[in-house]
């Protein structure tokens, strides 16, 4: 053994830089615990592999997506690692579950997941780790997923930390019939594996195999010795280790030391431990905390737990220390040492209390809730609990831990927790029981529902009227039932709580019949009643602001009056009485036309007392009521002044002629409207008047905010105009309003900022860089950063960028135009300030990245002999990402001779993927179409024997074909190479089959799409269709107007747990529509409700079921679905139904048109909505149906202004070619009728007279009826007939007027 | 007196609600009638909208308090802190109407 050892010394590899490697891993920062453990972890995505023409392995776009996931679960577990050095089982299993359902898992997931299954996971005991990782592992393989080395020593490490006992040698053999060759990791590994048994036999045999292989013996491998040796209860053997280290020139580090102390830990040895702790002190040897927090777990874990607080006080408090202390509670804890763990809590309170943020303290809740989930005994949890309370930590611990057994439904130990409460004197309430109601409510499950109960009764807590309707009742099948049940079960209920939550059940279903059903019950005492009414104004369900639904109360009380004869209410007129004084008080409101039923029937009967009382009830009249009070016209009128702005914006970009509009009639301007115009005069750079118009704005309505559109382009304005300190109060602003900014907004901030940049504004930039950063708006980045040394650069300041380039990554971490400033400066022969520039970011990024920034330069400015001389420094090596960062450069500005000598000078960089390179070089033969370079291309790649990936080919061939070139290859299709493929016997993985699928679908090719799907199927029997293909499909067979097929690909998916993409879903329902399949639609969203994830626009099914409606030349059902839409909630006012009219209008489909425009004006006359007004307004305006927008604005204003005139008079004035002034001016002087305002109708006579205008018989009638009431004298002939003649001679006329048009 | 109550109704009709404030961080150990008993030194209230979660039987963590007066509400808005069963509750007036929003649940450890 001794010998074999010994000969580490010999080996070829230094023994320190290896130390250095072990060194680095233990200090890694807590994201590194991911991969952390295993020496020379592969680094995922930078193995070159040069593949074969067909090998199992997923497209680009799928890699990428897979990358992105990646990430995200990346993301994910990481952060949680960070903040708190462990995972929760939920997340886990939720991360594997998304792997598993978007299709098949790449092998970096697989890996990531199966890292997680150990000591990440403190909270799950061993045994379950184990399952889990195990699990994973097989679903993972059974998806389709390619395991290497690195998966394998992976699962090696979860065996470790998870204490799985099992054969080394069959885990060898394992991997060697998947054909993976194990590595010194995993040699390593298997070491550790024999010496937790104590097997050095075992161990031995594995060292034999590593020496033969030339592998190196590291530090790791010793300190696995030492364990093994200790567990074979060889001490002396163990302790040797040491020497033998020394004696091999391996100087024994940390985990030497804690492997020894482990050891010891484990046998009690406490006088050693002392002894070693203090050896590695005088080794200068840092222990950390979670060394030491190793050492206390094995002294729990054999028994020794009275040394663990002296352990606990050499403790360093190190960074990180409370979740790492955390964690150790929580693993003692799972491991059945609550004790210890509870000894281990007390002793870092006092860091906790630092982080404590709310006023109550509520220290150990971490502590409780694993208790509880670990089914830890009441007697415990309630001894914990009272100490953390005792000792001032903790102010209701016993309510958290109740909420904890709660939240697991443990109904026991929730139950026992409630009695300690109520002996201590806590208030018990009845909805502590109510979690548990609904976990029985779930399951159906009776007896625990009266289980339940019965504790509730036994430990006086009285069960309320929400207790029993929303709770139990629903658990019964009846409510009969349920009373015989409790009455057989003991328990004692009061009958009229009982009727009360029946009514209260049958009313949350929403069932009014039932309810009413339920009426005999009505006739019991006044109290039941008021109960029962208070149930329906309370209910949420009842009591919401849409009339329908708070109508219910009124129905009600219809209702119940209604089934009174008239002897009931006579003898019980004085109950009512009271009922109704009590409802009075209640702010019942009840609708008008139910208000007159109510007073029919009691007036009928003859008790006016009661009349007179329900008269007091707040009556509301629902629709129509705009036109009440002078208040309501208000949105009225706002409504055609907006429209006026907008149109005018929009369409004419008249800014001055709406500018006009506005001071005209400020009172009436919507915060849209002062939008637009803002906007406009954005555009127009009229940077005074939009601050003027938003200042105004602010004055108006100080909560209005717009879109961070035209914010930005306020902001851009502004400071264009050297309005900086406004422009960076609208940041401010932004900030205030949390106004969200989306890509292309930043990117106008960044444009915001480059136009200060090409003024030389250095000064501005700083100024709006560092309000958009503190304030938060976005994220510094390269874009955001770069103007300020563009600034700098165009002048040719070159020192001033690099200045610059260093604040702005001392203040945001970025480097922008880092190659601009180099190419300057090379280009310049500035030596001086360039070794500067290098300095500073050999420094900040390293040398290999600065190599690389020196390398574009030299290529930039064509110095290709010293671009050269970088790229072969030794130990360089290649970065994907830089390489082809600069080949995109170079492919964008169409630089051929960087790229090619770019692509000529990395031949011999290590790992340089030779593909990629041809392949740009290829992209850019592409755009110039340059096939005779293209051709030079393949020629090169054929001298460097490369076999270039499929994709690279068929670009080549692509170049060719285009200039009539024969192509010299077969390129290979990719239908064909799978048919081929499957004749061969090869087999592939599910992956490949689902990529070419996708390929096919995309092009609408369902028939291959579906050969190929059954040749997957043959090869890979459980083979099915990713999500995204099945959408892809779902949308190919809409495409074809295979409804039928595509509405059944859907369920299907559904079925298995898939989630159809937004689009396939949205073209299923257009789809439908277009058919005018109704009844699919609504199965649809049926369906796609269950869902509930998906983001669809809420129109999509109202529009489509309405136009599907109008296929069916059922104009009327369209009609009813759509205002009913707008009448039954309110909130519908912010949803469109343009999608509608578009293809109305598309369609010329006249019939429709007609409804839809008499729908709309209905809308806004009896139901005060105008959203759909609106929508076909500008469906008009974006149609270039500008006549058409014209008349509905004009006949809106006619319908909705009847009291205000003066305005309408504005608006045609400000609406040059107004048609039918005739109309307006008849509407106009009925206004003046009805406003009783002479003066404006004497001057509009005169007007109309001015131009000409002929007044109708009616509206000289009503202009002679002004003079008259006036007492003037009527300046024409008054016509002699009465009103309702020359109305009813006028509507003839109009009707007449309408015909022949319609001919 | 009919005069004014149209007026109240109307505003109401509108969607305005007068006099309410949002509650949040209500301590689960608390259910509607502990949060109405707490808010009556403050003045009538009128309503008490405390939405339970009925998968969960725990209520959200926020509700609403009407009051019958303006005085109510004020003097509910002028008193730091509101400390129910030695919970802070956080008490703003009421922006919204009520719409029944979901309120995800944070799983909080420590």
């Amino acid at each position: 053994m001794a010998a074999l050892l010994r000969s580490a010394r010999l080996l070829k590899c230094s023994p320190a830089l290896l130390l250095q490697v072990t060194g680095n891993t233990r200090h890694a920062p807590a994201a590194g615990r991911l991969y952390s453990g295993a020496v020379g972890t592969p680094h995922v995505g930078l193995c070159v592999q040069q593949r074969g023409l067909v090998k199992d392995e997923p497209s680009v776009a799928v890699r990428s997506k897979q990358a992105q996931q990646f990430d995200w679960a990346l993301a994910k577990l990481d952060s949680s690692v960070r903040r708190t050095g462990r995972v929760t089982k939920t997340l886990l299993l939720h991360i594997f579950h998304d792997i598993c359902r978007t299709g098949y898992p790449s092998g970096n997931q697989a890996l990531l997941m199966l890292r997680s299954c150990g000591s990440l996971l403190p909270e799950v005991p061993l045994v379950e780790r184990i399952e889990l990782s195990q699990r994973i592992w097989d679903k993972l393989q059974e998806l389709g997923a390619t395991y290497d080395v690195s998966h394998y020593n992976a699962l090696l490490k979860t065996y470790l930390q998870n204490e799985f006992r099992f054969s080394p040698t069959d885990f060898l053999a394992k991997m060697e019939a998947a054909n993976v060759q194990p590595n010194r990791v995993t040699y390593q590994r298997l070491i550790a594996a024999y010496c937790e048994v104590g097997d050095i036999e075992g161990a031995s045999t594995i060292l034999g195999f590593m020496k033969s292989k030339d592998l190196p013996i590291t530090e790791a491998v010793f300190n696995s010795l030492a364990t093994g040796h200790a567990r074979a209860r060889d001490m002396d053997s163990a302790e040797g280790i040491l020497s033998v280290m020394k004696g091999a020139g391996i100087e024994p580090g940390p985990d030497t030391y804690l492997s020894l102390l482990n050891v010891y830990a484990e046998k009690g040895d406490f006088a050693k431990m002392k002894q070693t702790l203090e050896m590695v002190e005088n080794a200068d040897i840092h222990l950390m905390d979670r060394d030491l927090m190793q050492v206390v777990f094995s002294l729990t874990k054999a028994g020794h737990q009275q040394y663990v607080p002296e352990i606990v006080e050499r403790m360093h408090h190190e960074r990180g220390y409370v979740p790492d202390a955390m964690n150790l509670c929580l693993s003692l804890i799972t491991h059945g040492h609550e004790e210890t763990a509870f000894s281990v809590l007390k002793s870092f309170t006092g860091l906790l209390v630092q982080s404590q943020t709310s006023d109550s303290p509520d220290l150990g809740n971490f502590f409780l809730r694993h208790c509880v989930n670990m089914d830890k005994s009441v007697e415990n949890i309630v001894r914990f609990c009272k100490d953390l309370k005792d000792s001032g930590l903790h102010s209701s611990p016993l309510q958290f831990t109740l909420q904890c057994s709660l939240e697991a439904k443990k109904t026991g130990m929730a139950v026992e927790l409630m009695r300690r409460m109520k002996e201590e004197g806590v208030p018990l309430r009845p909805h502590y029981f109510w979690p548990l109601f609904t976990h029985y409510q779930k399951e159906k499950n009776i007896s625990g529902t009266l289980q339940a109960l019965r504790a509730m009764q036994e430990l006086g807590v009285a069960s309320d009227m929400d207790t029993f309707s929303i709770y139990i009742l629903p658990s019964f099948p009846s409510v009969d039932s349920a009373r015989t049940s409790l009455k057989e079960a003991g328990i004692d209920v009061d009958a009229n709580i009982l009727i009360a939550a029946e009514l209260r059940a049958e009313a949350s279903r929403g069932n009014l019949a039932g309810l009413f059903s339920l009426k005999p019950l009505l006739k019991s005492p006044l109290h039941l009643l008021l109960q029962i009414t208070e149930l329906l104004c309370k209910d949420p369900r009842f009591n919401s602001t849409e009339p329908e639904t708070s109508e219910n109360v009124a129905y009600f009380l219809y209702n119940l009056i209604d089934s009174m004869n008239e002897t009931e209410v006579h003898s019980k007129e004085e109950q009512l009485r009271e009922y109704f004084g009590l409802l009075k008080n209640m702010n019942i409101s009840i609708s008008l036309n139910i208000f007159r039923g109510i007073r029919n029937i009691l007036e009928s009967y003859q008790v006016p007392e009661l009349v007179k009382e329900i008269a007091c009830f707040h009556v509301v009249k629902y629709g129509g009521c705009w036109s009440v009070t002078s208040h309501h016209s208000k949105p009225v009128v706002s409504i055609c002044v907006s429209m006026c702005v907008v149109e005018l914006c929009l369409s004419h970009q008249k800014l001055e002629r709406a500018l006009e509009l506005k001071i005209l009639y400020e009172a009436d301007m919507t915060p849209a409207a002062y939008a637009m115009l803002i906007n406009l005069c954005c555009r127009h750079d009229n940077a005074e008047e939009a601050l003027k118009l938003k200042m105004e704005l602010a004055r108006k309505d100080s909560e209005v905010a717009l879109d961070a559109q035209k914010y930005v382009a306020l902001v851009r304005v502004l400071s264009k105009h050297g309005k900086l300190e406004e422009a960076i109060d609208m940041l401010k602003e932004m900030k205030e309003k949390d106004v969200q900014l989306r890509d292309g907004t930043i990117s106008l901030l960044t444009l915001t900022m480059n136009t200060a940049a090409m003024k030389g504004d250095a000064n501005s930039i700083r100024r709006l860089q560092e309000a958009i950063f503190t304030l938060g708006l976005a994220k510094p980045s390269s874009n955001l950063c770069s103007p300020l040394i563009t600034c700098y650069l165009e002048s040719g300041n070159y020192a001033g960028a690099f200045d610059a380039t260093v604040e702005v990554h001392k203040q945001y971490n970025q480097m922008p135009k880092i190659h601009d400033l180099i190419c300057g400066l090379v280009e310049k022969g500035d030596a001086e300030l360039l070794q500067n520039v290098v300095e500073f970011l050999s420094q900040e990024r390293g040398e290999m990245m600065m190599l690389y920034d020196l390398y574009f330069a030299f290529l930039q400015t064509g110095r290709y002999k010293e671009a050269r001389k970088i790229i072969e420094t030794p130990g360089l090596r290649a970065r994907p990402t830089r390489l082809q960062w600069f080949a995109e450069k170079c492919i964008a500005a169409q630089q051929m001779e960087p790229l090619e000598n770019m692509v000529d000078m990395t031949v011999k960089l290590f790992e340089c993927d030779r593909d990629d390179m041809y392949h740009c070089l290829l992209r850019l033969c592409k755009e110039t179409n340059d096939w005779q370079k293209a051709e030079a291309t393949w020629m090169k790649m054929q001298e460097e024997n490369l076999a270039p990936r499929e994709r690279t080919l068929r670009l080549l061939a692509d170049i060719l074909k285009n200039n009539d070139k024969e192509v010299p290859f077969e390129v290979p299709e990719a239908y064909d190479m799978l048919k081929e493929a499957g004749s061969t016997g090869m087999v592939l993985g599910p992956a490949p089959y689902d990529t070419l699928i996708k390929a096919l679908l995309a092009k609408g090719n369902i028939e291959d799409a579906m050969a190929v799907k059954n040749i997957a199927t043959d090869h890979v029997p459980e083979f099915s269709l990713s999500d995204n293909a099945n959408s892809l499909l779902i949308v190919s067979q809409v495409k074809r107007c295979q409804m039928k097929d595509a509405l059944g690909t859907l369920k299907g998916m559904l079925q298995a747990d898939q989630v159809p993409s937004q689009l396939a879903i949205t073209r299923l329902v257009q789809g439908l529509a277009s058919e005018g399949n109704t009844q699919d639609i609504q199965e649809v969203e049926a369906l796609v409700k269950t869902l509930g994830s998906i983001k669809l626009s809420s129109m999509l099914f109202v529009n489509n079921a309405a136009l599907a409606h109008i296929k069916n030349e059922d104009i009327d059902s369209a009609v009813e679905l759509l205002q009913s839409f707008y009448i039954q909630n309110t909130d519908n006012q912010k949803s469109s139904i343009s999608f509608v009219f578009r293809k109305v209008l598309d369609a010329n489909n006249d019939a429709a048109l007609d409804k839809l425009s008499a729908m709309v004006e209905r809308l806004c006359n009896h139901f005060a909505s105008y959203r759909a007004a609106t929508d076909l307004f500008l469906m008009y305006l974006d149609t270039g149906r500008t006549e058409e927008a014209k008349f509905l604005l004009q006949v809106l204003c006619c319908i909705l202004l009847p009291v205000q005139a003066a305005k309408i008079k504005a608006l045609s004035e400000l609406i040059p070619d107004f048609t039918e002034k005739e109309n307006i001016y008849s509407h106009l002087v009925k206004c003046c009728g009805l406003d009783k305002d002479f003066s404006s109708a004497k001057a509009l006579y005169e007007r109309m007279q001015a131009e000409g205008v002929k007044a109708d018989e009616l509206t000289l009638k009503r202009l002679a009826l002004l003079y008259k009431e006036a007492g003037e004298p009527v300046p024409f002939e008054e016509p002699p007939e009465s009103f309702s003649f020359y109305a009813d001679k006028l509507k003839k006329q109009r009707s007449e007027s309408m015909e022949p048009a319609d001919c | 007196m009919l005069h004014s109550q149209g007026l109240n109704m109307a505003a109401t009709a509108a969607g305005k609600k007068v006099f309410e404030v949002f509650v949040s961080k209500v301590p689960w150990t608390v259910a509607t009638k502990e949060v109405k008993e707490y808010f009556r030194q403050f003045g009538q209230v009128k309503k008490c909208l405390l939405p339970f979660d009925k998968e969960t039987g725990f209520h959200r963590g926020f509700c609403w308090i009407g009051f019958t007066t303006e005085e109510g509400l004020q003097n509910a808005l002028q008193k730091d802190p509101h400390i129910i069963e030695g919970a802070r509750l956080q008490v703003q007036k009421n922006r919204k109407p009520f719409s029944g929003r979901k309120s995800n649940k944070e799983a909080e450890d420590n």
